[in-house]
């Protein structure tokens, strides 16, 4: 008992201050004085034991004070256990949306603003969608779980070249540059080189939106692999990503949820989406994105009814 | 009637050797999932199960190793070296050696030495801008030894814009990397052509791009697809469909076969085989379909195809019989001789039962190859 307490505590603990995160609704500001964006309710009827999940990966690098960071990832994740099918639907950081907190920007401010829950409550508003649970991590966070899981099996969809990646996790200089080469093809990439791998844009014509596919197959990877892990595996991976991942989801769930993972086998069950043209496009202030709301918001319906 | 402080005493000790022990059995009950692999030395001088013909070239956490008559030897520290490819004559091999920035491409001798470099892809002395750093990836000579192929991105537009485009360029063996010329334009930005594999009358090549850009009726996802050209500045054309979302040929020892590997756009990956006339590829047959098959390659004495695939959490050297693909035909069944010495009716013949389907080996168990360098094969 002793040695089992002395073993699990560190994990237990860790698991407790980053599981269970309170959702904190952020009122919108008394200055609010834009009209919110069209949104309608979910037309087709829910499946019984359904779920969605909002992912948030962030820079929490040097630039940005603590909790006051941008998502540089924002992926719904719903799952349906009764049919094993998952779909994943990237939203574009660069979104030009209404935010829950008041006024317009990109949605990557939302969390920013207002955490968590304001994040939540931006894409249930403008996508008409109920989140069930949040999960975000770190820059850091994503790179120390694919290490401790040993790295990842993907097939790299293209090659990733790019001369200006930020270098800004090893480097005491947040604006800092370096070159990366990521070749395509069937690889095993450890923690670092996946986070090149989802993480660069100057290379790619579809920019935010390429990396948002190149996102969702490392997600697919990370399933794989941890399928492969055991209970006993925890202590050491809790330990690696200590602070850098916070989760709504009660330790409860996720023991349920653990086992669950290791039945969605059948990659034909994975739907990936991700908001190119038409559903989006330039010219939105800042360099943002305009959404075609006519379009997604069918669209979201069908999936994240 | 103990007394109470012997009682503690012993309740103690059980209690730290009783804490310690599932401590310890807690920890051994960890998965391997995190281990770090093992050189491809440790197993040496361990028998392999398998001894494969020649010696083969791969690559492990920068290192070059060789594999002959069953043994690991490495050639070259950990150092950046990869994709090594040999001389046609087989006397000596090109490697790539990756530094943080940009990366040369060598030669080197079949015993780990390196006699020359043949790119220079550094940035000038005191050039701080990363942009005028170059990659060179997947150096191949032509079948004649005059001509260096490679992957290089000489074609961005630095410092206008962010553009990196990987293209096939050719170069004369042992030239000045001024001398090179780019053979494809590379796209843009995304993707690029990459692994030239000379042929005669021309070089296949693995372009990446956008599907949609090829087939209407495609998204516009990223995908890999073979193609051919024949001449530099000419426009190609593709030997596979987008679909089928190929990369990483290799032609067979006689040069009527390639092998590939295509994943359909998704986190798969098939070795297919396709025959090739030396402009088109036949009819695509699948050999393995539930592993994550990478850089199969053939072996010079046409006895199979190498490749690596996970397994214990990184990619192993596994080897599929040529059995798997070209079935030995059947052997000739015994023709009764009518007027022997049985007068009744003649026997039917029975056709042997079929031979169990053939199943690829696995080579090694607890390596981490690099599963981006193709291999290299000497006969």
């Amino acid at each position: 008992m002793a040695g089992g307490l002395a073993y699990f505590i560190p994990a237990a603990k860790a698991a407790i201050d980053a599981t269970g995160a309170p959702v904190v609704h952020v009122s919108p500001s008394p200055t609010m004085l834009f009209s919110p964006t069209p949104s309608s309710s979910p037309t087709a009827a829910p499946v019984a034991g359904a779920f969605t999940v909002l992912l948030l990966g962030s820079d929490d690098d040097s630039k940005f004070g603590p909790d006051h960071v941008l998502t540089q990832s924002m992926i719904l994740v719903r799952i349906v256990p009764s049919t094993k099918e998952v779909t994943m639907l990237s939203i574009p950081r660069d979104l030009y949306v209404h935010l829950s907190t008041g006024g317009y920007a990109k949605i990557d401010g939302a969390y920013s603003y207002g955490g968590a829950g304001a994040a939540i409550a931006t894409v249930e508003q403008d996508f008409g969608v109920h989140i069930d649970d949040y999960i975000w991590i770190g820059l850091l966070g994503l790179v120390k779980l694919i290490d401790a899981i040993g790295g990842i099996d993907v097939v790299t969809s293209n090659p990733v070249m790019d001369d200006y990646y930020p270098a800004d996790i090893l480097s005491n200089w947040p604006y800092d540059y370096q070159r990366v080469a990521v070749l395509a093809g069937p690889q095993h990439l450890d923690g670092l080189h996946a986070m090149q791998y989802v993480r660069s844009r100057h290379g790619d014509l579809q920019s935010d939106l390429g990396r948002s596919v190149r996102q969702q197959q490392v997600l697919i990877a990370i399933r794989q692999k941890a399928k492969q892990t055991s209970p006993e595996d925890l202590p050491a991976m809790s330990a690696a990503i200590g602070g850098e991942l916070k989760t709504s989801i009660g330790l409860s769930k996720v023991a349920q949820l653990l086992p669950l993972a290791a039945s969605f086998d059948n990659p034909d069950n994975i739907r990936q989406i991700t908001l190119a043209n038409p559903y989006t496009h330039g010219g939105a202030p800042g360099g943002s994105l305009y959404p075609d709301w006519g379009r997604i918001l069918p669209l979201v319906h069908q999936y994240f009814p | 009637m103990i007394p109470r402080f012997v009682l503690a005493l012993v309740l103690a000790i059980v209690m730290l050797i009783g804490g310690t022990s599932t401590f310890i059995y807690l920890t051994s009950k960890q998965t391997k999932v995190a281990a770090a692999p093992q050189k491809p030395t440790a197993s040496t001088p361990r028998a392999q199960a398998l001894v494969l013909p020649g010696t083969l070239y791969l690559t492990q956490s920068g290192a070059i190793y060789s594999l002959s008559a069953g043994r690991f030897h490495q050639l070259t520290p950990e150092v950046g070296y990869t994709q090594p490819s040999l001389y046609p004559d087989g006397s000596n091999l090109l490697v790539v050696r990756k530094f943080p920035s940009y990366s040369d491409v060598f030669i080197m001798t079949r015993f780990g030495r390196i006699v020359r470099e043949l790119t220079d892809n550094a940035a000038p002395p005191r050039n701080l801008d990363m942009g005028y750093n170059y990659w060179s990836f997947y150096p191949r000579l032509s079948p004649d030894g005059q001509t260096l192929w490679m992957t290089y991105d000489g074609l961005k537009c630095h410092p206008e814009c962010f553009d990196v485009s990987l293209a096939v360029w050719s170069m004369p063996f042992g030239g000045s990397i001024r001398q090179a010329r780019a053979w494809t334009d590379g796209g843009y930005y995304t993707g690029g052509d990459v692994q030239p594999i000379p042929v005669s009358g021309g070089v296949i090549y693995t372009k990446y791009d956008y599907a949609s850009k090829y087939d209407a009726n495609e998204e516009g996802k990223l995908v890999g697809m073979l193609w051919f050209t024949n001449r530099a500045g000419s426009h190609g054309r593709e030997l596979t469909t987008p679909g089928e979302d190929c990369r990483s040929p290799s032609l067979s020892p006689r040069g009527d076969q390639v092998a590939m590997i295509c994943t359909y756009k998704k986190q798969i990956s098939y070795l297919t085989i396709a025959s090739w006339n030396g402009s088109t590829l036949g009819p695509r047959k699948t050999l393995i379909s539930n592993q994550l098959v990478a850089q199969p390659t053939w072996a010079p004495d046409g006895s199979g195809i190498a490749y690596y695939a996970p397994a214990n959490g990184a990619f192993q050297l596994w080897w599929l019989p040529r059995a798997a693909y070209e079935p030995p035909p059947p052997s000739p069944l015994p023709s009764p001789t009518p007027g022997g010495p049985h007068n009744g009716p003649l026997p039917t013949p029975t056709p042997p039962p079929p031979a169990p389907p053939v199943r690829p080996i696995q080579v090694t168990t607890n390596d981490g190859f690099d599963a981006t360098s193709p291999m290299a094969w000497l006969g």
